[in-house]
């Protein structure tokens, strides 16, 4: 199956396990405390925020940090990709932009297919003097990436939960966490139907959740504390980092204007020109650039490969310009 | 997620003037957003009504400084009585864990788990938490109210379900076999509300969305 489809059937799965589970009384919890029984993986942002505002160390909290932090450091924000309902139910704004340009997930597709409609018909174009110059002066920019790496909105977000919740002493996000409101949301009408447990949270709940994700279009990459949280620790990650083989690279190899893998990524990476893009720290493992490379010259290789170039870009004049700074 | 947000940059970064890395709007977004943050915050000055907790959650302050709804009290309890607080009860506590004893009652998981109450030995960030020598008579939940009006007894059909049901000998029948509740022992179990009929056989009251008895919140004191 392709990752692009996988990316909504896990999720589904995950959503359609704890249902199942919520049904039987198993103990397996939502994604704010997965796991099993008395045993259960915290939300590692809901483990801090609940330990600030409650004053108190609780085991199991500290000991689900650890190990969030741990699964960070070795898969980024993969989570973000694989498994968070949340991109799943912003694919509903297609339900709302009928005849515009639809869901993200749309988007994306569209932007593949014309990323490579246009690949193969320049594939072999030589890269022109004014393109050499923009990939040059780009990387000349390394200096500020630096620092427009280090925060953006979405850490000020992630700042202001946790200090309001060590101020006011309640975990003040989880009120408003969309992964929570998702799962409140299934929770709300299965009990509706089981239970007749009528309340007007069952149309609140789920209007906050659209709100926030469908028609904030930006949710994932401007304001969710979660993702700044995973981007932080994932300065750490080294693994599973997309690599472009440069052998196989239409514009290390043939010398052509491609940069589809920068077209396709969601969080703005550029993998064959890292400096042009995002950080690293962004990456979701979403595996787009790697099923969109025309030449299927990038993949996700467990450990960094041995560059014999490392870390620089295949043109000269962006060679030049990085070893001057 | 935004492939347009791609294409931006480099005119952002062109063109913008930028704060620390941020572009104005990053930036005012950020700023807006822990605001809104620390603006939620001031909602636990909001008053909202009491409730009746699960065991554990009889400390409300605690309760609602560790509790993140992740929902696993809910799911785990044989009973199925804890449900979600609503929002009619206050937007704070909305998903807190709250009793209802519409179908069944608080036994402190007596036969699931041997009288050790599930919910608090799930609950992940300890929001429900018993102090060491809590016992299902120490500790209480909420107390019975037995309404006149809505009671079937009342009206002399005899009916003496919450009677049999209690298991704390809360009840007690008067001279015209008639249940009162004893509220001394009494600790909020729902039993008597789970079995109470008078919503189903025959409410006198017309519209009337609660049974002739009810576990309403404890307050110590009042």
């Amino acid at each position: 199956m392709k990752a692009k489809t996988l990316r909504v059937v896990i999720p589904l799965a995950v959503m359609a396990v704890i249902a199942v589970g919520f049904y039987l009384n198993t103990g397996v919890g939502t994604l704010s405390a997965i796991g099993w029984a008395d045993v259960s993986l915290l939300c590692p942002l809901g483990a801090l925020a609940a330990m600030l505002a409650s004053k108190s160390i609780v085991p199991q909290a500290v000991i689900s940090l650890v190990i969030a932090v741990a699964a960070i450091v070795v898969l980024g924000r993969a989570f973000c990709a694989w498994v968070c309902p949340v991109p799943i139910v912003s694919k509903l704004r297609g339900l709302f932009s009928k005849g515009k340009t639809t869901g993200s997930g749309e988007d994306a597709g569209g932007a593949v297919g014309a990323a490579t409609a246009t690949t193969s018909d320049a594939a072999v174009a030589p890269l022109s003097a004014s393109e050499k110059a923009l990939l040059s002066k780009g990387s000349g920019c390394a200096s500020c990436r630096e620092k427009r790496g280090a925060v953006d909105s979405r850490h000020f977000v992630l700042g202001g939960a946790l200090l309001s919740a060590a101020i006011f002493g309640f975990p003040v996000f989880c009120l408003v966490c969309p992964i929570g409101l998702t799962f409140a949301t299934i929770l709300l009408v299965m009990l509706l139907f089981s239970n007749g447990d009528v309340t007007w949270s069952v149309v609140v709940i789920p209007a906050l959740l659209l709100v926030e994700v469908v028609f904030f279009r930006k949710w994932c990459s401007k304001l969710c504390p979660l993702s700044a949280f995973m981007s932080l620790i994932g300065k750490a990650n080294r693994t599973f980092r997309p690599a472009v083989d440069e052998s196989a690279c239409l514009e290390t190899s043939k010398g052509a204007t491609c940069g589809t893998c920068a077209t396709v990524c969601t969080e703005g990476i550029d993998p064959r020109h890292p400096e042009l893009g995002a950080n690293w720290s962004e990456c979701t493992k979403c595996r787009a650039c790697v099923e969109a490379c025309p030449a299927h010259a990038i993949s996700l290789p467990l450990l960094p490969r041995k560059r014999s170039s490392e870390g620089t870009p295949a043109l000269d004049s962006v060679d030049e310009v990085a070893q001057q700074r | 997620m935004e492939p347009e947000h791609n294409n931006e940059r480099p005119a952002e970064r062109a063109s913008e003037k930028t704060y620390a890395g941020m572009t104005r709007r990053t930036l005012c977004l950020g700023v807006g957003g822990a605001a809104v943050m620390l603006g939620l915050g001031g909602l636990t000055f909001v008053g909202s009504t009491p409730l009746v907790r699960p065991p554990g959650g009889q400390d409300e302050e605690h309760l609602m400084s560790a509790c993140i709804r992740c929902e696993k009290c809910f799911e785990i309890c044989p009973h199925d009585i804890i449900q979600p607080a609503h929002i009619e009860d206050g937007i704070l506590g909305m998903r807190t864990p709250t009793l209802k004893f519409s179908q069944s009652w608080c036994d402190w998981c007596k036969e699931a788990n041997g009288g050790e109450p599930l919910c608090v030995k799930v609950c992940p960030t300890e929001a429900l938490k018993l102090p060491v020598d809590a016992t299902p008579e120490t500790t209480i939940l909420g107390k019975a109210v037995l309404n006149r009006d809505l009671c079937l007894a009342y009206k002399l059909t005899g009916c003496r379900f919450c009677y049999d049901a209690c298991p704390y000998e809360a009840m007690g029948l008067d001279e015209a076999n008639r249940p009162y509740v004893i509220e001394d022992p009494c600790n909020g179990c729902g039993a008597c509300e789970s079995v109470c009929v008078s919503l189903q056989n025959g409410s006198i009251s017309q519209g009337t969305n609660r049974r002739a008895i009810v576990i309403e919140p404890y307050e110590e004191g009042r």
